[in-house]
């Protein structure tokens, strides 16, 4: 048996086996017994290695490479290639982000920052032979404690190690073991509480499955410190597997005497009983825990008396969990110096985590304390999937909270960690991205606190069920104002309150979340909106429920599908007159939240729009309510931009015929002064605008606020209502030295000078400083214009450029340079001309509060990009004084107009604003969205009620199966016209669709807006996943 | 009650036991247990894999055994979730409601097997197939949304396919594979 | 089973229990490939492989034991490739079950090179 030359460890912890990696091994067998090999290769079933989301793994010596997401099939390819040619399998070996094979467990991310010592034997031996645990020093701290310490020394040491309960509370364990040996008694008991219940976390099962023995030998360590000789370890009955191992593992341990009389002749016995829970959580509190035990219901107990003076059976009793007991072998082995050396002052070691939800490299992770939670997210977790945003990540279960994309920044370490209302707890790390909802999740903590509380004291039993009744009347649009303050309120009472740890906790995910999201909560109560795309009740689709206008996506999409164009583009119209225009420029949030993008790809809604819009003919007027009371009454909307000409058409539905100011000498705002044609032709523009005067609406050109006339005027001409629109026009300053250099222009100028007077001077090295939407349109515009050299510089890297990828893209294709991680310093100049721009290096640093890497000064030295002009586009703000002219309106932090978000009042009652002028600059969609709600709340000013009837969702009559499967058709791509055949002029860019190609793409759609009829049993939505 | 009435017995062995014979079963359990400390609930759990669910008849012949009120152990099986007083189907579907699972997408694999099956959570099937339940977390999260049927754990399970999961057992051929422990 | 009854006893199963898990370190004195191309297949390699394990018998345990592709010297094979503690190494071509046995008592086991059966380049 000793000529084994090579190993082959396959990972059989629970998730692992999940995916089939007990196939894997049983396949591996047989392959190398097939070949002749099974003398001398060895296939070990390991335990948790950590990265469960690409398994089943597996990892092969003495080369040590790692092998993922294995199926049984593969088992050939392996035997014959790498162990019998030792040539790596590359198809199957873990793979950079750059697409780079790499094949040492080393070199992967997701352990490279890792700190295994809980860990440590996972996924790297057998945890059925005991042998293999003692040849990894194994019980060797068992021996020296048995026969060189004292039990106050074991004591002295764990307190010098600064180990804390890893179940959750941080309480140091040095001491617990003291107060339970200074207790009185003869009999004690050392207890294991292996009953993980908190829903996320799965630590204390990998190492139950994976390293038994490590439990074990805590275990019997704390007993001789505390002169405790009989142990129980709890171990939930969702684990067999874990129950099944350690019971092997024990029986192991007696046959070697390393368990039961006299061990290591030291005079010390000592030996442990399994028991298995029930299927209840509280069962997790200590006290409950020992009722449990003691063949009870499982209810907690009042302490004090604490366990360590009366536990179980009235006994002085020490409870610690499995990744506790697991930490001390190690520090009494390399001592508690060498352990107190990884971690922060107060919080030692390290901390393993479950990593999962939204992020890319689920599993289990092990890091010192301390480090930021923004890099266990992002180095050792990849990341969230899908390129959504993170939002929060839920630390501790049931009794901890969420911490949100602010504080990524935050060390992970028991202290940090309590003061943002999360908690260490048993280290269950859920990621959660935008499609999260905050007021759900509440829900479902809440939901789970109720179910599972022992009903033993009524702030718990009832306090939790009246706090749930509240969030799920919110969940359901059916929340009232105040239902907040009275979470908050009777959180705090229950905090106050509770007989016991879970009772105490069970409000702390509702108050985190009211705490970092209230904004959700607000979304539900005022405007019966989940922005998440979550709550049933509120989402009737997610495309719909995203898009900001409320357009009905199913709706019109179906209806493309039918080939019934004009009642697709009526549908389309009734929530968004400018369907021509959101076919170009839209950054379709629809698309990302479609369900069909969890199966293959989003439907490409923009392209489904494009092509239903090129199909009219003649423009259809939308329903319009005549109504000559209200045709009477005046009201002006300042700014033809997307905002202010959504509010004049809403308005005009409803018989008004509001007046359009418009500063410019075309009406379109940014849709004409910064969008260029050959993104939005201008025909299309001209077309929709026609549509909204051809119901009444008067656009009076060339007017400027604050110049031609002032609100104040208006008041006196009689108006009773004013709508601002004026979008946010000027260009910010970059704040260098040199700005004012002839050659530096802002990028809203240059747009405006060339798309509203037709010509504007290029330079001929052209540096775009800025990586939003108009710096990228101000680089390509200067490419069509003749620039040689077009280079955009931005300070954080491509990721976060604010602009759409697809732009950023094309733009790459027209010659224009993207420059990453680089920031503008000063203009350099000569005889007044700018000759280039002094820029530096950045590398990126700390999360900062948007919960993005902040760019930081490089190392290297600072470099000149030549450059005859420079165009700052990096932001753009508003000149407030001159169009308040001397009314008294609030302005909000960022400068601009303060309104509110559901009716786009300002703080003087007759004053609306909306669109870029009220939120900063946004999208064109937002603005729509921003007109239409202002023309509802100025009409309900006017009136005293809600006229809006077109909100009323309705059911499309297009034909749906909803037990046939999906249409199984690719995403449909944009065409383009080529990159030559466009850089020297402004023709739009992206080509239209056939109608086969169009009636395909529509046919994806999954139509989430579905129900099922009256009576018929509800259709299942189908899943995210 | 006559004596030959037969129960299904749950260790899936297809056999049809009658109910003298699994009682004698529990009293060598009870025989083992009597003088342990704490033996009620590892006794409770060896019944219900002994009767597959815990009756009325055997519950009382443990109260009897330990020397405890028959409304105490009612009072413990009534507030553990693990156990059960009316017969379960062949095969346990657990459909994990933990917070991975959840945010993944779990409240649709519930909503589809409820459909799929036709009961509702806590039921079993009219042909005693399948019991559904829920439960909290089975230590997947890495791997959500996830089910268990018995002792398999199934993840990323989608609704649509929930077909190919549930197929198997209900032709009787789910493979188990094997767990090798070394006696 | 043999009972533990001190450190000592601890001691002695994990010297026993080290040997069989050390090729999972990848740190031994010695280091032998076994060049595994096709050629090398075609020329005995598998055969090769066979015979050195079966020579090494315990001695196993003081060699790591891996496989390469082709080396380029194709009519060289069936060969093996073997670097020592100092980091010295040896290139033995064409093997034969013979000639591994003898160079697994010389090289391996006694530190003595086996000049005839390197190759000469």
């Amino acid at each position: 048996m000793n000529n084994v030359r090579s190993h082959v460890l396959v990972c059989t912890g629970g998730g692992c086996i999940a995916s089939g990696a007990l196939e894997v091994s049983a396949a591996l067998r047989e392959q190398l017994e097939k070949h002749g090999l099974q003398h001398e290769i060895k296939v070990i079933e390991s335990g948790c290695l950590g990265p469960c989301a690409v398994g089943p793994v597996a990892s092969v010596y003495p080369d040590g490479t790692f092998y993922q997401g294995l199926r049984a099939d593969d088992a050939e390819e392996i035997v014959k290639e790498h162990l019998l040619k030792g040539r790596v399998v590359e198809r199957l070996v873990h793979k950079t982000p750059a697409g780079q094979p790499v094949s040492g467990l080393h070199e992967i991310g997701f352990f490279q920052k890792q700190v295994k010592i809980v860990l440590r034997n996972c996924g790297v031996i057998d945890p059925l032979r005991i042998e293999e645990y003692i040849a990894r020093d194994g019980y060797q701290a068992l021996g020296k404690v048995l026969t060189e310490m004292t039990p106050e020394q074991v004591i002295a040491e764990m307190k010098k190690s600064g180990l804390r309960g890893r179940g959750g509370a941080g309480f140091p364990t040095g001491l617990k073991w003291e107060f339970t040996r200074k207790s009185k008694g003869d009999v004690k008991y050392i207890l294991c509480n292996g009953d993980e219940g908190d829903p996320g976390a799965f630590m204390d099962r990998s190492v139950l499955e994976g390293d038994p023995h490590s439990v074990i030998e805590g275990m019997a360590i704390a007993a001789y410190a505390i002169g405790a000789h009989q142990g129980f370890a709890y171990i939930r009955a969702e684990y067999p597997l874990a129950v099944e191992r350690f019971q092997h593992a024990l029986k192991q341990a007696r046959d070697f005497g390393l368990l039961g009389k006299n061990i290591m002749n030291s005079g010390f016995d000592f030996d442990i009983e399994v028991r298995m829970g029930s299927g209840a959580f509280v069962c997790g509190e200590e006290t409950a825990l020992m009722t449990s035990i003691e063949g009870n219901r499982g209810e907690p107990r009042p302490r004090p008396p604490f366990p360590a003076v009366k536990g179980l059976w009235d006994k002085p009793s020490c409870l610690n969990n499995v990744e506790t007991f697991a930490s001390v072998p190690v520090i009494m082995h390399k001592g508690a110096d060498w352990y107190g050396s990884y971690g922060t002052e107060k919080s030692k070691g390290t901390k393993v985590f479950a990593l999962a939800g939204a992020v890319n490299n689920t599993g289990l992770v092990e890091v010192p304390i301390g480090m930021p939670l923004g890099e266990i997210i992002y180095d050792i977790g990849g990341g969230i999937p899908g390129g959504k945003k993170f939002k929060a990540a839920q630390m501790g279960g049931p009794s901890g909270g969420c911490i949100p994309k602010e504080h990524l920044n935050v060390p992970v370490d028991y202290e940090s960690l309590t003061e943002l209302g999360a908690i260490m707890g048993s280290g269950g790390m859920i990621v959660m991205d935008e499609d999260t909802c905050m007021v759900d999740v509440a829900r479902f903590f809440l939901d789970f606190c109720q179910d599972e509380s022992c009903g033993k004291c009524p702030p718990c039993r009832v306090g939790t069920k009246r706090m749930l009744e509240i969030v799920s009347r919110i969940c359901e649009g059916l929340g009232e104002e105040g239902d907040v303050e009275k979470l908050i309120e009777l959180g705090k009472t229950i905090k106050d309150t509770a007989l016991c740890g879970l009772g105490q906790t069970a409000p702390n995910p509702v108050l985190s979340t009211i705490r970092y999201f209230r904004d959700e909560y607000d979304a539900h109560i005022r405007e019966k909106r989940c922005p998440a795309g979550v709550c049933p009740s509120l989402v009737r689709a997610p495309c719909q429920s995203a898009c900001p206008a409320g357009v009905d996506v199913p709706g019109f999409v179906s209806l493309v599908g039918e080939k019934r164009y004009a009642e697709a583009l009526a549908l389309h119209r009734n929530r968004n007159p400018f369907a021509s225009v959101c076919a170009r420029v839209c950054f379709h949030a629809c698309e990302d939240k479609c369900r069909r993008g969890s199966l293959d790809e989003a439907v490409a809604i923009r392209g489904v729009k494009r092509f239903m819009a090129e199909q009219e003919v003649t423009v259809q007027l939308p329903t319009v309510q005549d109504n000559e009371e209200n045709a009477r009454r005046k009201i002006a909307i300042i700014g033809a931009g997307p905002a202010g000409l959504s509010c004049a058409y809403f308005l005009a539905r409803l018989g008004y015929r509001p007046k359009v100011f418009e500063a410019e000498s075309q009406p379109g705002g940014m849709l004409v002064q910064a969008i260029p044609a050959y993104r939005l032709p201008r025909q299309e523009l001209a077309r929709e605008i026609r549509m909204i005067e051809r119901l009444g609406v008067d656009i009076e050109l060339n007017m400027r606020l604050g110049r031609d006339f002032t609100l104040e005027s208006l008041r006196k001409d009689g108006y009773e209502a004013v709508f601002l629109a004026v979008g946010a026009p000027q260009g910010s300053n970059l704040g260098i030295p040199g700005e004012e250099t002839d050659g530096v222009v802002d990028a809203l100028r240059f747009l405006r000078e060339y798309n509203v007077r037709g010509t504007a001077q290029v330079g001929k090295n052209v540096v775009v400083i800025g990586g939003g939407n108009s710096a990228i349109d101000a680089a390509r515009t200067a490419v069509r214009l003749g620039a040689e050299s077009v280079t955009v510089l931005y300070r954080r890297t491509r990721a976060e450029m604010p602009a759409f990828a697809e732009e950023i893209d094309e733009a790459e294709h027209e010659g224009v340079r993207i420059a990453t991680l680089v920031a503008p310093l000063e203009v350099v100049q000569k005889n007044g001309k700018v000759t280039g721009l002094k820029c530096r290096h950045m590398v990126l640093g700390e999360f900062d509060r948007s919960g993005r890497r902040r760019p930081v000064d490089g190392k290297d030295e600072d470099f000149v990009v030549p450059a005859d002009m420079i165009i700052a586009g990096i932001g753009q703000k508003l000149d407030t004084a001159e169009i308040f002219n001397g009314q008294a309106l609030k302005v909000n932090r960022s400068g601009f107009i303060a309104a509110d978000r559901i009716t786009g009042q300002t703080s003087v009652p007759w004053i609306y604003a909306g669109g870029d002028a009220a939120v900063g600059p946004w999208s064109v969609v937002g603005a729509i969205a921003d007109g239409e709600k202002a023309a509802v709340a100025i009409d309900k000013m006017l009136t005293g009620a809600e006229h809006a009837f077109w909100r009323e969702n309705q059911q499309p009559d297009t034909e749906f199966d909803p037990d046939a499967d999906p249409v199984q058709y690719p995403r449909a791509k944009q065409a383009m016209i080529p990159v030559s055949k466009r850089k020297n002029n402004f023709q739009e860019v992206e080509l239209s669709w056939s109608e086969a190609v169009a009636r395909r793409e529509a046919k994806r759609c999954l139509r989430c807006d579905y129900r099922a009829p009256a009576g018929s049993e509800g259709k299942v939505p189908p899943c995210k996943q | 009650m006559s004596e030959d009435r037969k129960v299904g017995c749950t260790c899936s062995c297809g056999e049809e036991v009658s109910e003298q014979e699994l009682l004698a079963r529990l009293d060598g359990v009870l025989a083992e247990y009597r003088d342990k400390p704490g033996a009620l609930i590892p006794v409770l759990q060896m019944a219900q894999g002994i009767f597959g669910y815990l009756p009325e008849v055997a519950l009382k012949r443990i109260a009897l055994g330990l020397n405890k009120s028959y409304s105490e152990v009612a009072g413990v099986v009534s507030f553990y979730s693990f156990f059960s007083t009316v017969p379960r189907g062949k095969h346990l579907v657990r459909v994990c409601l933990g917070t991975a699972c959840y945010v993944r997408g779990g409240k649709r694999v519930l909503d589809t097997l409820k459909q799929k099956l036709g009961i509702d959570v806590g039921e079993t099937t009219p042909d005693r197939q399948f019991t559904l339940e829920v439960a909290r977390c089975f230590g997947a999260c890495g791997l959500a949304p996830a089910i268990m049927i018995d002792d398999d754990v199934h993840h990323r399970v989608k609704p649509n396919k929930i077909e190919l999961v549930l197929g198997p057992y209900r032709n009787g051929e789910a493979a188990k594979a094997e767990r090798k422990v070394p006696a | 089973m043999t009972r533990i009854n001190s450190p000592k006893d601890l001691k002695a199963v994990q010297e026993k229990a080290k040997k069989d898990i050390d090729l999972r370190s990848g740190q031994k004195d010695m280091r032998i490939t076994v060049h595994m191309g096709t050629c090398g297949i075609a020329a005995g390699a598998r055969d090769v492989l066979a015979a050195l394990l079966t020579e090494l018998g315990p001695a196993t345990d003081k060699v790591t034991i891996t496989q390469t592709g082709c080396a380029g010297l194709c009519d060289q094979e069936p060969m093996l490739t073997l670097t020592d503690k100092a980091g010295g190494s040896f290139r033995y071509g064409r093997l034969d079950k013979n000639k591994v046995g003898q160079i697994v008592r010389e090289h391996v086991l006694r530190g003595q090179p086996v000049l005839e059966y390197m190759i000469k380049c």
